[in-house]
């Protein structure tokens, strides 16, 4: 494939005319307003394919002959025209160009449209933003970066996936995830399988596809009104990426390469002191010893991450070509774990019929491995052992020894102190339960845009997402008996993921008048996505016929090999926008669109309308404004976006059960479903004042999601014909929320420039009505003591644990020296910050760059079911400080005869509130964290002293999540243990956070 | 213009093609009612399935009835120690687990078979209905049975109500099963019987004998009656282990075990232990393990067997591991392929009470009673049965927790009996062994062994040590047993008038301390 790709790019590159010799011209080009030199100015022979940048100190360098114009043009500038003369040095100073204020942005559907106009918010962030610190995830780097956008990483390390939420959660049964789009396409990101409370890998998500390096900019479509484009799928936000192309000119080749080393930023508070009574898998003896204290810290190593990528760039201008080749190889915190990801990335574009066509078309490959992706949760998990291990005991004998010759049966067992469902040896685990997950994907898409006439365009695009998943895990025989039968288990699942999408977009532009401007789009669009079609196997306890080997032929005769499949959908949709501009001033945004969506089958509402009308005005144009304000407006917009029900709910068959019989379908086939319609209100003012060195953008938005889909068990008593389960349209949560941006430019010299900006983010999540049934309860995970569930008038993510009994005066009540519990979960907070905060600063001086990001959350609950379980098997810190002090201080009361209580014995507490059904509300701690996520020092390489075929090189020193300048919970808040909708805010031994720090070289040849 | 107008003509034509929307809506692999209809599957294939769930999970039957008939008991003290088996509930799915997967889709099946004329099949699953229902109500009394199904909040069956619905539903499958004994459309879904309908009818008209000796105190002429008709038909009972009615496993693993050996979650009952050693019972090695460690056998070193006590005051779970377990061959699938739910020895020790009840037809209770223990001792393999017979000195022995200090979770046996018969002794004597061995011999479908020790008082089991009951569920008294499961809290929410209506017709507090409808309190004669 790379070499294919590669001869088809020489290919094109072969077909360039030879350029005739000439004279070379050089120059600096600065900026009018500061006389700073201007960097990455395109330079190009008008005309011709000659084409140049300057370099980061404003110098170009330009072959052309006399008689030749040369082009200036610059994102913000006023383009700039000189025709070359005698001389050989030409300095530009270049104009700020007002009416590019807001500059040309991507919005839905790949439509470009000035910032300015645009009636709705929308943040874009930069490419170099998202790479700067080389996290091999890059959705992570968003964070902070954008106001409105809630990230949370996944705990299971490099290829994991990241949790995004727009604007709140919108649904009561479906996903809250934006759509991600590539270069105005919607790829498949069908998310995999997530860990809970038991046990679980991370499975990924599709967005490991996309190199980091490819990306020109992300531009965020917060809310519907954004995304009305999109239909229902843009219900949500819309994630709009959009990636890099051939530019014509010089042939650019550049290199970026990354060296980063990953470290644990905290462990679990653990004491080292007191040891086991007897053989007792609890360390709750009284009496101290010296005991082994560095296995734990010993079994995380660190890790490691290159990350190179090569990107060739060139084109004349009829034909432009992009290359790029990335890899990412890592191997994280535990040992055995590996990831490899390679990517592929062709896009070519070429211009015909006199240029009134424009053929584009891309190629993304993308080849990702990941070896021993750590689980969370109690079961399969090498943590809940490494933790647990009684401290008296010899663990090196067990880590030395994790396997043990049976000669009764022959084989190697497990070698582990404790037959128990929750632990396993470490070592046991990472070397003979292997896991391995495997994608390969394939992203081809074609676009062909015809210029019908000067003010009439055509574009039609065509795209084809394929991917190929392989998850595997091979347990040994003898591996923890609770999942896995004596002879080994074989889990084993490979499917495939399919996209086909097809639009055509008809856009007109051009003035009805002196004052009047319109801009219409009139739009249909085809798409069908078929996901998780396939295999899967799963042996458990069933067993294998011969131990250790992990092949279909190998399965006994009553182990259920399943074809799978996630559900295939298709949309089809008919869209139009029109954008009335009035002087350049006042913009009337109005956008429609039907769809058809094929879940929505046979109830007759498969077709479906929603509008959406915004309203800007560009207050600065309108009204004379203080020297301060350099540009103000103001927005609003309303929309209504529909979104249809999940994959086969109207209608669903019978199943073929494991025991050959057939399981007859019972729930109640839902012939009158509607979609759910989220009904969105947003308000907007963009204001930049002092030559816009400051900025405020404010929005306010308002979400009403109505008709949500709900599952509801029917009681026993309302069978209705032999039902359990139906689903109704009923239901209402609303979003409101503040999103503020300020930035600012304190420092602006010659030499010296400071940027920062802050980026602020308040949701309020309410449940305002939850269906007929105001009791209902929809749980959200649960387990034990942790319990989030939506109740009508609580919010998403509310918390619910047990607490203390308590009496009146507020002291814990006792019952034969044990305290008490609620006996049912009590409302204690909720998993969902107040605000969160981003403060983003950059400062250049000289050639010398430096970026930092502090990233805060404000208020908010985390639970941590590790904690109750360390506290119950007396391994925690807490625990022997306790034994230390000679019991645990109270304020308690004996429930019965009114005794004040004020010591409790440590084991006594600490089994009665922690261990698996502890008193949930010890391990409620705060969200609240404010950490330093991103840091990086570059310098700027003078290329020009080194007389190499080099045009610009950067060295920085780079570093991700660094610490906490402030934190309560003893884990990291933010790291999720699952991406999906569950299990919010829980850490059950997830793997801890990592730092990472290393340093970048960035080279264009 | 004209791309405008073909775009225009492709907008119409993408609106206008949703033909495949239904297709595409459907999962590939799931089995559609038409593709059923091949082999006559849209009928036979659902019942598998349904009788797979006749038997619940471990929360289900392991820590709910099991544990209250004390047969088999946990280790693990699950939430804090309290919970079921303490006697505060935790745990109460059995009743969604039989509406959901037995009654919702018998329901839809009997409809199918119905409408195409299967009678055979439609009181098959009839059968299956009784079975589930009758199981059902033996946790919570007032279920929903006739009104089942209905569209609307149903009302529950009052106990009286449902007995009687019971037997003469089992009048029309018994009539029609009779009718049709050379019908073979059942041979290919039947795993039970081989598809042979003169069986399911020797089996529904046992499980008639069954439900009549449940009410024999309670409504004693409507038991009388129903009794006589079951023993007097000439479709037979099951009196050869050949005719006994088991559930296939369909190849799964015999969930009990994998409660034992893989969770580690149950083990044999100290009344067990009591029992079976006591009366040096052979059964005891078909039925568990004995324990390596001698130690914890110093009591009755040559029986090497120990159980945990139900309700036991537990700290760890690790403390009572080296308990003994279930057999080991449970643990596997080829050897064990199916559970039994009536078998020869029961009905037996019911036409042996049926006997000394003066039943027309019931024979001699002696000779019922031992035939019991016969079948019982043949069924399992356990030899010595003429011995056992003939014992009339052997007792229950006392038992010790080796684990727990003192006397924490020790008992008193209170049996006096032995298990030879004694023709001149009391009724009350008689029905003592005879409930005594019915006890035993119910092991691995402890539901009727709950069912009579509520109805008679016997085995005269050892209250639970720890009795966690309080008033959220309804208190149990010290040394008393725990009477019935409260209804589940989904329908005490969404259908409190149904609740409050069943309440009633329960006669008492939805709590478990109150007695079901054939649970008189009186004496046994």
């Amino acid at each position: 494939m790379v070499k294919k790709l590669l001869l088809f790019f020489v290919l094109v590159f072969g077909t360039y005319p030879l350029l005739a010799q000439s004279k070379t011209v050089t120059g600096t080009v600065t900026d009018a307003t500061d006389g700073s030199p201007l960097p990455g100015v395109n330079v190009l022979v008008q005309g011709t394919t000659t084409g140049s940048q300057t370099d980061f100190d404003g110098n170009y360098s330009i072959e052309s002959e006399s008689g030749n114009v040369l082009v200036f043009s610059f994102l913000g500038m006023k383009s700039q025209s000189i025709t070359v003369g005698a001389s050989n040095t030409y300095n530009v100073s270049m104009q700020e160009d007002a009416e590019q204020l807001g500059e040309v942005v991507v919005t839905a559907l790949g439509i470009k449209r000035e910032e300015k106009t645009l009636t709705y918010a929308q943040q874009t962030v930069r490419a170099d933003e998202l790479t700067a610190t080389r996290d091999p995830n890059f959705m992570n780097s968003i964070s902070g970066k954008a106001a409105g956008v809630e990230i949370k990483k996944s705990s299971s390390g490099a290829g994991g996936s990241t949790k995004i939420v727009l604007r709140g959660n919108k649904s009561l049964s479906g996903d809250s995830s934006p759509l991600f789009v590539i270069d105005g396409i919607p790829m498949a990101n069908n998310k995999g399988g997530q860990p809970g409370m038991w046990g679980g890998v991370d499975a990924g998500d599709g967005l490991s596809a996309i190199n980091p390096d490819d990306i020109e900019s992300i531009s965020i479509l917060k809310g519907s009104n954004a995304a009305v484009l999109y239909g229902s799928q843009g219900a949500n936000g819309v994630v709009v990426i959009t990636t890099k192309a051939g530019k014509s000119g010089k042939t650019t080749v550049s290199l970026n390469s990354g060296y980063t080393f990953e470290h644990y930023l905290e462990l679990p508070d653990l004491q080292f002191k007191y040891g086991a009574n007897g053989n007792a898998k609890e360390s709750w003896s009284t009496t101290p010893g010296d005991y082994q204290n560095s296995y734990v810290e010993e079994f995380f190593q660190t890790g490691h991450n290159f990350n190179n990528t090569v990107t060739v760039s060139g084109g004349n201008d009829k034909t432009t070509a992009y290359f790029s080749y990335g890899n990412i190889s890592a191997s994280g915190i535990t040992p055995e774990n590996k990831y490899q990801k390679n990517n592929f990335t062709f896009k070519q574009s070429t211009k015909m019929f006199d240029d009134k066509v424009t053929v584009t078309s891309s190629v993304i490959m993308a080849l990702e491995e990941t070896k021993n992706r750590l689980p969370a949760g109690y079961y399969l998990n090498p943590l809940t052992g490494l933790y647990m291990f009684p401290r008296q005991r010899n663990f090196y004998s067990f880590k030395d020894n994790y396997e043990v010759f049976d000669a009764d049966r022959n084989l190697y067992t497990q070698n582990w102190f404790v037959v128990d469902h929750h632990q396993s040896n470490p070592y046991w685990i990472i070397n003979k339960e292997p896991k391995t997950d495997e994608n390969k994907r394939v992203i081809g898409s074609l676009s062909l845009e015809y210029d019908i006439t000067e003010k009439l365009k055509l574009q039609v695009r065509g795209n084809y997402d394929y991917a190929v998943k392989e998850f595997e895990q091979q347990h040994a025989a003898t591996s923890n008996s609770t999942n896995v039968h004596p002879k080994g288990a074989w889990d084993y699942r490979k499917y495939d993921d399919q996209l086909v999408y097809t639009d055509a977009i008809l856009s007109y532009d051009t003035d009805l008048s002196e004052n009047f401007s319109l801009n219409g789009v009139l739009g249909a669009s085809y798409q069908k996505t078929v996901y998780g079609d396939g295999v899967s196997v799963n042996t458990g306890t069933i067993g294998l016929l011969y131990p250790n080997e992990f092949t279909f032929q190998n399965l006994p005769t009553n182990v259920q090999v399943s074809s799978t499949y996630d559900g295939s959908v298709i949309k089809q949709g008919a869209f139009a926008n029109i954008q009335l501009g009035y002087k350049e001033m006042l913009f009337l945004d109005l956008s429609g669109r039907n769809d058809w969506a094929s879940t929505l089958a046979l109830t007759g509402n498969d077709s479906y309308f929603y509008p959406s009308v915004g309203v800007t005005g560009i207050i600065s144009e309108m009204f004379t404004m203080p020297e301060a304000v350099s540009f103000g407006k103001l927005r609003a917009s309303y929309t209504q976006v529909g979104n249809e029900v999940p994959f086969n709910r109207i209608n669903p068959q019978n199943t073929i059960s494991s025991n050959g019989g057939v399981d007859r379908n019972t729930v109640k086939p839902f012939l009158d479903a509607k979609p759910e319609i989220i009904t969105s209100l947003e308000f907007g003012a963009d204001w930049r004042f002092f030559q816009n060195r400051l900025g405020l953008d404010i929005t306010y938005y308002s979400l009403t999601s109505k008709d949500q889909f709900i599952q509801v068990p029917l009681l026993q008593s309302e069978s209705e014909g032999g039902y359990t389960t139906k689903f109704i349209n009923a239901g209402e949560i609303t979003n409101k929320g503040w999103e503020i941006t300020l930035s600012a430019t304190p420092i602006q010299t010659d030499d010296f420039q400071w940027v920062s900006a802050f980026n602020f983010t308040n949701n309020t999540n309410k449940i305002v009505d939850i269906g007929p049934d105001d009791d209902k309860v929809i749980n959200l995970g649960s387990s034990e003591g942790y319990q989030s569930k939506l109740v009508e008038g609580g919010a998403f993510n509310d918390l619910y644990v047990l607490k203390f009994l308590r009496n009146d005066q507020g002291q814990i009540l006792f019952d034969g020296g044990k305290p008490l519990r609620t006996p049912t979960t009590e409302l204690v907070g909720n998993l969902d910050p107040d605000w969160t905060l981003g403060w983003n600063n950059n400062f250049s001086y000289k050639r010398f760059t430096l970026g930092m990001q502090i990233n805060g959350k404000f208020g908010g609950n985390v639970f941590s079911q590790t904690e109750s379980m360390l506290d119950g098997a007396g391994v925690s810190q807490r625990t022997a400080d306790a034994r230390d002090a000679g019991g645990v201080t109270v304020n308690g009361v004996d429930q019965t005869s009114g005794a004040a209580i004020t010591t409790v014995d440590s084991e006594t507490w600490f089994r009665a509130i922690g261990d698996r059904n502890g008193v949930g509300e010890a391990y409620v701690y705060d969200r609240t964290n404010i950490r330093v996520n991103q840091l990086s020092l570059g310098y700027n390489i003078d290329v020009s002293k080194l007389g190499l075929p080099i045009s610009a090189a950067s060295l920085s020193f780079i570093g991700n999540n660094l610490f906490y300048i402030y934190k309560d919970a003893p884990f990291d808040p933010e790291l999720a243990m699952s991406t999906n909708q569950n299990a919010q805010g829980l850490d059950n031994f997830n793997l801890p956070s990592t730092g990472t720090y290393g340093f970048n070289l960035k080279v264009t040849f | 213009m004209k791309k405008l107008i073909y775009l225009i003509t492709m907008v119409i034509a993408f609106s206008g093609c949703t033909n495949d929307f239904e297709e595409t809506n459907t999962n590939p692999y799931q089995i559609s009612g038409e593709s059923l209809k091949q082999d006559f599957n849209h009928v036979g294939a659902f019942y598998s399935s349904m009788l797979s769930q006749i038997f619940g999970n471990q929360v289900d039957h392991n820590l709910t009835n099991v544990t209250f008939a004390q047969h088999l008991a946990t280790p693990t003290p699950f939430v804090g120690g309290v919970n079921n088996t303490t006697y505060y509930i935790r745990w109460n799915g059995y009743w969604a687990r039989e509406y959901n997967n037995v009654m919702a889709p018998a329901k839809q099946v009997i409809d199918i078979a119905a409408a195409d004329g299967y009678d055979v099949f439609v009181e098959w699953a009839n059968l299956i209905r009784i079975v589930s229902m009758s199981r059902v109500t033996t946790y919570y009394g007032p279920i929903l049975y006739t009104n089942y199904g209905s569209t609307g909040s149903a009302l529950y069956d009052s106990e009286e109500t449902l007995y009687n619905a019971f037997f003469s539903d089992l009048d029309r499958i018994i009539s029609v099963f009779s009718a049709n004994t050379d019908y073979v459309g059942l041979n290919n879904f039947d795993a039970s019987y081989g598809g042979d309908v003169s069986k399911w009818a020797r089996y529904a008209n046992s499980l008639r004998l069954q439900l009549a000796m449940r009410i024999s105190k309670v409504a004693p002429d409507v038991a009388k009656t129903q009794g006589e008709k079951a023993m007097a038909d000439p479709v037979g009972l099951i009196e050869t282990n050949a005719d006994n009615f088991n559930i296939s496993l369909y190849g799964a693993k015999f969930h009990p075990a994998q409660i034992c050996f893989e969770w580690g979650d149950t083990r044999m009952s100290a009344t067990m232990e009591s029992i079976l050693i006591g009366y040096k019972d052979n059964r005891i090695a078909p039925f568990f393990d004995p324990v390596t460690d001698m130690s914890l056998v110093t009591d009755h070193p040559d029986w090497p067997y120990k159980g945990i006590r139900n309700g036991a005051e537990l700290v760890a779970k690790d403390d009572r591991l080296s308990f003994s377990t279930i057999d080991v061959s449970f643990n596997d699938p080829a050897k064990v392929t199916k559970r039994k739910v009536m078998s020869a020895d029961e009905v037996f020790f019911i036409k042996a009470e049926a006997a000394l009840r003066g039943w027309a037809g019931a024979g001699d209770a002696q000779a019922n009673y031992e035939a019991g223990v016969r079948a019982s001792f043949e069924l399992w393999g356990a030899g010595g049965v003429d011995a056992y017979l003939a014992d009339n000195t052997s007792l229950p022995i006392d038992y010790n927790d080796p684990v727990a200090t003192g006397s924490v979770n020790d008992f008193v046996n209170q049996i006096t009996t032995t298990v030879a018969w004694d023709e001149a002794a009391s009724n009350e004597v008689k029905l003592e062994k005879i409930i005594t061995q019915k006890w035993i011999a119910a092991y691995t479908n402890e539901m009727e062994a709950w069912v009579d020790y509520r109805r008679t008082g016997y085995p005269k089991l050892p209250p639970v040590y720890q009795n966690s009951s309080n008033s959220d569920w309804g208190i149990i008294p010290d040394g008393e047993a725990i009477k019935r499961m409260p209804f589940v809290n989904t329908e005490r929410e969404g259908n409190a008038a149904g609740v409050a209506d069943a309440t009633a017709k329960l006669g008492g507090p939805d709590e478990i301390g109150t007695r079901l409808w054939w649970d008189t309190g009186g004496p046994n004669f």
